[in-house]
This record gives C-alpha cells, sequence and structure tokens, in this order.
C-alpha cells in the first residue's frame, strides 16, 4: 500500500531536497525501516543509533500522533499520510 | 598571506569564528554557522592547510560534525558522525570533544555518553575505540550535571590521557588499545570513598606539550565544608601529577576556591598554569567579580589576574572548554561566559577586554596562530 512521508525543511537535505517520499509499508515502523535503507541520512535524523524516534521528533499518522495510536506499529492503509515534525521544545 | 589569530567560539545556537593580525587588537566576527545548533567542541587543525572543525549538535535530529576549509569563512558537514554500533544500546547524545590525531587526517572525537570515537579520514568515518568506550567501567559512570561527557582527549606518543565526567582520569599507555583509571590521588566528594578507583567528575585535563610528564586537573571540587558523611574533602579541586597521570597532589592552596572547570598551561612554560574558580554552590564569579588565577610555579602559589573585568555584579560560569590561550611570544588568553561575553587577556593576562558583548552562551572557546 502506498503511503506519503511529509519531510520537514529541516530534513529535506538528507533526502536530495525531496519534501514528501512515496513508499508502500503496512506499518510505521516499516516504512521507517524503508527509509534506513533508502534514505539512511533521512532515518537517523528521525531515529537514534537504537532504533528509538528521538526525542524532539514527531510522527503523525494523518492527523493522529503515532503515541496515541499504536505507536511505531500502527498500521497504514493506503493513502495514508506520515507527516515528521519536530517537537515544540528548546530554547 | 600575514598570520592571523583566529578564535572559534561554540555557543549554544551555533559556531562563530573570530580574526586578528597578530596585534590582536581587534578581531572581526563572522556566523553563526550551524545556527540554532548547539556547539560544545571545536578543534583548529594546523596540519597542512588549516582546516576548522565544529561539533553540532542538533537536540531534534542528531549530531553531525561541521568542516571548514577556508578558516570559518563557510561550513559544511563531513560525510558522517560518530555513531555508536546498531547493537550497542547506546545513542550519542552530544559530541564534547575534537582533537587531531597523529596522521594527517586522523580524528579523535569524545561524546556523551562518555566514549571516544576516531576518524582517520578528516571526519567522513568514525569509528568506536573500545578500549574506552568497552571499558569495563564504562557502564557503571555517572553523568554529571553536565551530562556522562568524555571532554578531554591529550595524546603524548603511546599515551593517551582521558577526562570523563563523572568517570575520573583513564590512561593508555599502548596508543589508545587499553585503558585504566589513573585516579590515585584525584578526590571525589560525592561518593562514600573520597577517593575511589574511578567515578571522579574530572572537569578539565591540561599539560604542556614539552613536558609530558606534567599534567593538571580541574576536579570537582567544592567540598572542604562538607559535613556529611566522610567529613570535609578540602583542596580536591586541583590537582598536579609529575608522572604521566599515575599519581595526583593538590595544588589548590591560595585559589578562593577549588571549583572550577578549565584549565590552561602557557605555551612557553609548563610551570605557568590558569583556573578560573568559582563558587562551589552556585558555579559563578566569586563574589560577583570574575576573576583568573595564574600560577607560575606550577601550583605552589597563585596571582589573581583581574584588571579590567568587572569588580562586582557578574555572575557568569567560565565552562570547561570555554578558556584557551594563543601562543605568541607575549600570549594572550581568552575565555567565553555562559553569558555571552568574550573576554581576552593580554600579556598572558595582565590586562583582560570584552571583546564580544553579546554572544550566545558560550560553550568552547579555541585559539591558534595561522
Amino acid at each position: 500500500m502506498t503511503v506519503t512521508i511529509q519531510v520537514p525543511p529541516p530534513l529535506r537535505s538528507r533526502c536530495g531536497g525531496a519534501s514528501e517520499l512515496s513508499l508502500s509499508a503496512p506499518s510505521v515502523r516499516a516504512a521507517l525501516e524503508q527509509l534506513e535503507r533508502n534514505h539512511p541520512a533521512l532515518y537517523s535524523g528521525i531515529c537514534d543509533e537504537t532504533g528509538k524516534v528521538r526525542r524532539h521528533v514527531n510522527l503523525f499518522v494523518n492527523k493522529h500522533h503515532v503515541r496515541d495510536r499504536e505507536g511505531l506499529d500502527t498500521a497504514l492503509a493506503p493513502g495514508d499520510v506520515i507527516t515528521i515534525l519536530p517537537a515544540v521544545s528548546g530554547g | 598571506m600575514p598570520e592571523r589569530v583566529i578564535l572559534s567560539i561554540g555557543t549554544k545556537k551555533g559556531v562563530f569564528v573570530a580574526e586578528a593580525p597578530k596585534t590582536r587588537r581587534s578581531f572581526a566576527l563572522r556566523g553563526p554557522f550551524g545556527a540554532g545548533v548547539g556547539v560544545y567542541a571545536t578543534l583548529i587543525d594546523r596540519r597542512g592547510k588549516p582546516r576548522l572543525y565544529a561539533s553540532s549538535c542538533n537536540a531534534f535530529f542528531g549530531m553531525k560534525i561541521l568542516v571548514s576549509n577556508d578558516l570559518g569563512k563557510s561550513f559544511k558537514e563531513t560525510k558522517s558522525a560518530p555513531a555508536f554500533p546498531k547493537d550497542d544500546g547506546r545513542a550519542l547524545i552530544n559530541i564534547w570533544s575534537l582533537e587531531a590525531g597523529d596522521g594527517k587526517n586522523d580524528l579523535w572525537c569524545g561524546v556523551e555518553p562518555a566514549s571516544l570515537f576516531r576518524s582517520r579520514d578528516g571526519g567522513d568515518s568514525w569509528d568506536m575505540v573500545p578500549g574506552i568506550s568497552n571499558h569495563e567501567h564504562a557502564r557503571k559512570w555517572q553523568p554529571g550535571a553536565g551530562g556522562l561527557c568524555l571532554h578531554t582527549i591529550l595524546h603524548y606518543g603511546n599515551r593517551v590521557h582521558l577526562g570523563i565526567s563523572t568517570g575520573g582520569h583513564y590512561l593508555s599507555e599502548d596508543g589508545g588499545k587499553t585503558f585504566r583509571a589513573s585516579n590515585k590521588g584525584i578526590g571525589a566528594g560525592f561518593t562514600p570513598d573520597p577517593f575511589p578507583e574511578f567515578g571522579q567528575c574530572v572537569h578539565k585535563i591540561a599539560a604542556h606539550p614539552d613536558a609530558p610528564g606534567r599534567l593538571y586537573i580541574q576536579n570537582h571540587g567544592g567540598w572542604g565544608k562538607w559535613d556529611g558523611p566522610g567529613g570535609p574533602r578540602p583542596d580536591i579541586g586541583v590537582l598536579r601529577s609529575d608522572d604521566h597521570g599515575h599519581s595526583w597532589r593538590s595544588i589548590a592552596k591560595g585559589l578562593p576556591s577549588d571549583f572550577g572547570f578549565p584549565m590552561v598551561v602557557h605555551p612557553h612554560d609548563a610551570d605557568t598554569i590558569y583556573a578560573a574558580p568559582l563558587e562551589p554552590s552556585t558555579r559563578t564569579c566569586p563574589g560577583g567579580a570574575p576573576a583568573v588565577w595564574r600560577s607560575e610555579d606550577g601550583g605552589g602559589s597563585w596571582r589573581r589576574l583581574a584588571s579590567g573585568m568587572p569588580k562586582k555584579e557578574s555572575f557568569f560560569t567560565i565552562l570547561r572548554d570555554a578558556m584557551d590561550i594563543d601562543e605568541l611570544k607575549s600570549p594572550a588568553l581568552y575565555f567565553g561566559t555562559t553569558t555571552g561575553q568574550l573576554w581576552i587577556g593580554r600579556d598572558g593576562g595582565e590586562k583582560w577586554d570584552c571583546l564580544f558583548e553579546s554572544l550566545p552562551p558560550v560553550h568552547c572557546v579555541k585559539v591558534a596562530v595561522v
């Protein structure tokens, strides 16, 4: 099933400048695994070496934060949009 | 091209570069590069054509190493940054030190959680150094207030000295293959044993390249009035070794406080050292009056250097890597503050001026004549 990954501006240089990527994956975890294979620099900006999503990065499937669904095991449906956003944090 | 003095200034909001002719009358500032991202380590690499390196510690998207081949007019990312092996279980939190290695393109990098990485291609690829990163003590070290950082890397031939907070001083005598804790005489105030084998909160280690057996440590002092378990532990904060770091003794007598972060050695005299004592409880200038203290006899006695600095109402902190000294005939000291000031101490610290008043909070300062 094809889903869309929306890439925030600070990470676009890590995937050739693309603002969106299309891929086929049954879950958020599987989508991230594809990113790790095909866009490792982008993946390293989303997840740390242990595979955990970075503390200040949020992942949404459509309008829902994955933590409010099934985390990285959230299932994806055709046409879903995964949005990567930096958290509102810092100083 | 005439020689110039280059300062690399790592701040909470990117790296700045300041440049001056050898007179050092005024510095031109450029930057920030890596804007908005904290820089805790820089390196001015003078092997061959000068290169500037800076860590770029993005709290959102992870760590990068920046490199400049034009003396800080522009920076680009190296091809990769240090990263733990995938099955290690640790993830990089920060990059605390960058040092030139032996070969033309060798680099050492100390990180948080405390581990050491090495690059042999100018920072484009990195390998973890297992002798310290997987040391039997590594999973027992605890983070200090700044994090569990490997902040100091000194190497002389086959000897490599590492400073870890809180881990202490680790010494390799086989070029970095194996390390052992070497903390005899280095105290700790926060453990039941005042002199543990390891776990000390070493803040900075400094040495002179022409006297590698001599080392100085600014340790986590401030325990002279401790009345808890174990009793007071005075003068454990400023130390000296004369045997390549195998043993240490206090040289804190004469300082207003044995707490501080940086330690700097004069470029032409291994007996002349500089410390920046702070109030232990607040980690700010004692009495609100900043000063750098100099010893010209290897820590036997100390003199306060504050001409030109505020006499009151100053409560900044000078962090562990935020003080350095140039190597000109009459060297100048430089320090950056957590309040964003960059000071120069001309004539070896005799006369101080504020070069820049409103930078972001300064994490680290390096200087070189190129």
